[in-house]
């Protein structure tokens, strides 16, 4: 999906009012006017954000208040994202493995760039702080099977069905492993 | 700062939770005044579901409830922590998790409303360890049913699944149906192994009862019940304030009167939260105040009177702190997808090792195959793995269908060593001292620990299982009991049979903090059902003389 101008003029605005107020949830900026101040890091942002997804449609409000979490919390951000969004033009990648593995093979700090924004678009989650929680991408690949907590709509004791069989996949992972810490109850 | 108010009432309660305000509505409907004096603030549901939403780390059962500086709770089982200091060779393993609010901690409990067994009343006379209780279970059995009635328990029919604690009335609800992760589960353990699984007795709606709705499956009884489907200790103080009781936000009591034989108890004390000082007074003084805060408090009470603290002549005030120790696995089954997480989270458990000959060497324990949502886990597993892309999100299909945790609750004993005591250096914004434990884990319980991993081993095993993550240690299960300990010697114990302090005749305590011993299951049903029959003694001590 080609990011148009405009969404991005929108989304960034929602973006702001998102991560300045108290809701979860980033609103589009509905009718005002949009203010031509766009960062030129959210278009790289969201072009690599497709790539690293191997996904075409991502909702541009969502990665505009991820991007300015991300880089709020971790300033060299912006610059890591361009040199993703410069290895994928230049080599032409087109998966999201393809550029991982030359992300971390290019420069091995890339690899934490990567992760946050694989957090901030499955998770929801940039900066440590939640951007979106019910629609974050664990919950669209799920959805078939399971509800968010808080967000059950089966009706009473749908719990008792048999939910999908799922295969044992047989992808590769594009990134060496980290590890894994479970945030304390 | 004086007071400039005169409060009185016949019965003064410390403490809003489920015994707290289980014995407000229960005296305020028999004619009696009274009023409640709860440390935090008031609070209302939507607001912790909203912070639940905007939380990052999901699993902090403490997390969406932040505590006010007059009213510190424990943020978090963080060891150290900022508010609850362990110390001691198993300092992590006491770090509990409570709240200081309007209606308890039964906010972010999980609804598991197990009767203890009558075993569990006479662990020293059957099997020669811990202590006895001065009471039995056909003593509370009454006060068993009337608290899953004022609940709304929700259970297996006794005659097709027999729990063990014998019942005069069925469950006012039918049991809830196991999820369907839950069912393979429990057809594994009856096909491949010589336990059972049993449908967890639970405070949840099965039907509509007492003005809430039928459970729908959100997930998220920890930390907070959406739709108030789960019982909590808050519907006791709306019932309680709708026949009269008062309750007193934000007054934190520091201060536990007595008369000039320091027989009789007065009055009590509370600063509100810019510690002007009230002092409230009446015929009868309730203690239900959590295990923890109970024991500070009456700590905390220590004057020229009683220099070691009130109802503290025998010295174990403070003493013999408990819990339910437990166990805990994480694991990728090799089987079919379970998709956990679908429907309430607890749902079944395997109840062989809740008693049985070898209590004389080792604690008991029950089983949770936690029926927890696992998407976010499994996410956060795979980003760290490598995934990106296509293959992330199989894995998070696969492994959010797969995971599978287990754990334990196991017994421990009373011992007079593992003790709370006030802090000397840390203080909250009243300048009122933190509580300290010292903690040391019973080597019953280590022992009944490792035969639970024992077990766990052997259904890894049995569902294929691969890449186990052990939590590391022992970990709290928010149980904290035995801190004002129940006996019928008043030189080893603080309260009798009834709950009444031994030192003060006016003076009763209804917590956890009167177990003897800690038996397996919840503890929460067993505090309502002591809380009530102490409700009992005040009616009939007040309205018959």
């Amino acid at each position: 999906m080609s990011l148009m101008r405009r969404d991005v003029l929108l989304s960034g605005i929602g973006a702001l009012a998102a991560w300045g107020g108290a809701s979860a949830e980033p609103a589009l900026g509905g009718s005002a006017p949009p203010v031509p101040a766009v960062d030129p890091g959210l278009a790289r942002f969201m072009a690599v954000s497709h790539c690293l997804t191997d996904r075409t449609e991502l909702d541009t409000a969502v990665g505009a208040a991820l991007y300015a979490g991300m880089v709020e919390a971790t300033p060299e951000r912006r610059a890591q994202v361009a040199a993703l969004y410069d290895l994928q033009e230049k080599h032409r990648l087109i998966t999201a493995s393809e550029l991982a593995k030359a992300g971390e093979k290019a420069d091995k700090s890339l690899k934490d760039a990567i992760h946050d924004i694989m957090i901030g678009w499955y998770r929801g989650v940039a900066g440590g702080k939640v951007v979106v929680y019910r629609t974050a991408l664990m919950f669209d690949i799920t959805k078939d099977a399971i509800y968010p907590k808080t967000y059950a709509a089966g009706g009473p004791f749908y719990w008792t069905t048999k939910p999908p069989e799922v295969a044992r996949p047989t992808g590769l992972p594009a990134l060496s492993p980290s590890p894994f810490v479970v945030e304390p109850t | 700062m004086p007071s400039d108010q005169n409060l009185s009432a016949d019965v003064v309660i410390v403490g809003s939770g489920v015994a707290g305000s289980s014995i407000a509505n229960e005296l305020v409907r028999a004619g009696l005044s009274v009023i409640v004096l709860e440390a935090g603030p008031r609070v209302d549901r939507q607001h912790f579901v909203e912070n639940f939403r905007n939380l990052e780390n999901k699993p902090s059962y403490q997390g969406p409830f932040p505590s006010t500086p007059w009213a510190p709770h424990p943020p978090n089982q963080m060891s150290p922590n900022k508010y609850l200091h362990t110390t001691g060779p198993d300092a992590e393993a006491y770090q509990q998790a409570y709240l200081r609010l309007m209606g308890g901690t039964t906010w972010h409990w999980a609804g598991c409303a197990w009767r203890y067994l009558p075993s569990d009343f006479e662990l020293k006379t059957r099997y020669g360890q811990g202590r006895d209780w001065a009471l039995t279970y056909d003593d509370l059995e009454p006060f068993y049913y009337q608290a899953e009635v004022m609940m709304g328990v929700c259970g297996p029919d006794p005659s097709v699944e027999d729990l063990g604690s014998p019942r005069r009335q069925p469950y006012p609800m039918e049991a809830l149906p196991l999820s369907y992760a839950g069912e393979e589960f429990r057809k594994l353990i009856t096909e491949k192994t010589p336990w059972r699984i049993v449908h967890e007795p639970q405070a949840r709606n099965t039907r509509p009862y007492d003005g809430r709705p039928t459970c729908e499956g959100h997930n998220n009884c920890m930390p907070i019940c959406p739709i108030g489907a789960m019982y909590n200790g808050s519907y006791s103080v709306y019932h309680a304030e709708a026949a009269g009781a008062q309750f007193i936000p934000n007054a934190v009591v520091y201060r536990i009167e007595r008369d000039a034989a320091n027989k009789k108890v007065t009055a009590v004390h509370y600063y509100d939260p810019d510690k002007g000082s009230h002092r409230v007074s009446g015929k009868y003084f309730v203690i239900a105040a959590h295990c923890i805060e109970t024991a500070k408090l009456l700590l905390l009470s220590a004057d020229e009177q009683s220099p070691d603290g009130v109802a503290n002549s025998s010295g174990h005030v403070g003493r013999n702190m408990m819990d339910h120790t437990g166990v805990q696995v994480t694991f990728i089954s090799g089987d079919k997808a379970l998709w956990p997480g679908r429907g309430p989270l607890e749902t079944n458990v395997i109840d062989n090792f809740r008693d049985g000959t070898w209590r004389n060497e080792r604690g008991a324990y029950l089983v949770h195959m936690v029926d927890d949502n696992q998407v976010d886990f499994a996410t956060q597993l795979a980003i760290s793995k490598g995934y990106v892309g296509r293959e992330l999100e199989e894995q998070i299909r696969y492994l959010a269908s797969h995971t599978v945790r287990l754990f334990s609750h196991n017994e421990a004993l009373p011992d007079p060593e593992n003790r709370l005591t006030l802090s000397k250096t840390e203080k909250d914004a009243l300048g009122i001292p933190h509580p300290q434990v010292y903690y040391k884990l019973p080597q019953y319980t280590v022992r009944s620990c490792d035969h639970t991993r024992s077990v766990f081993k052997q259904l890894i095993h049995l569902m294929h299982g691969t890449d186990e993550e052990w939590t590391p240690g022992y970990f709290p299960q928010d149980h904290p009991s035995g801190s004002t300990i129940m006996g019928v010697d008043p030189r080893d114990s603080v309260v009798d049979g009834h709950c009444r302090t031994h030192d003060h005749e006016n003076l009763f305590i209804a917590s956890s903090s009167v177990f003897s011993t800690v038996g397996t299951g919840n503890i929460t049903l067993t505090v309502a059902a002591i809380a009530l029959r102490v409700a009992d003694t005040l009616k009939k001590e007040l309205l018959h003389g």
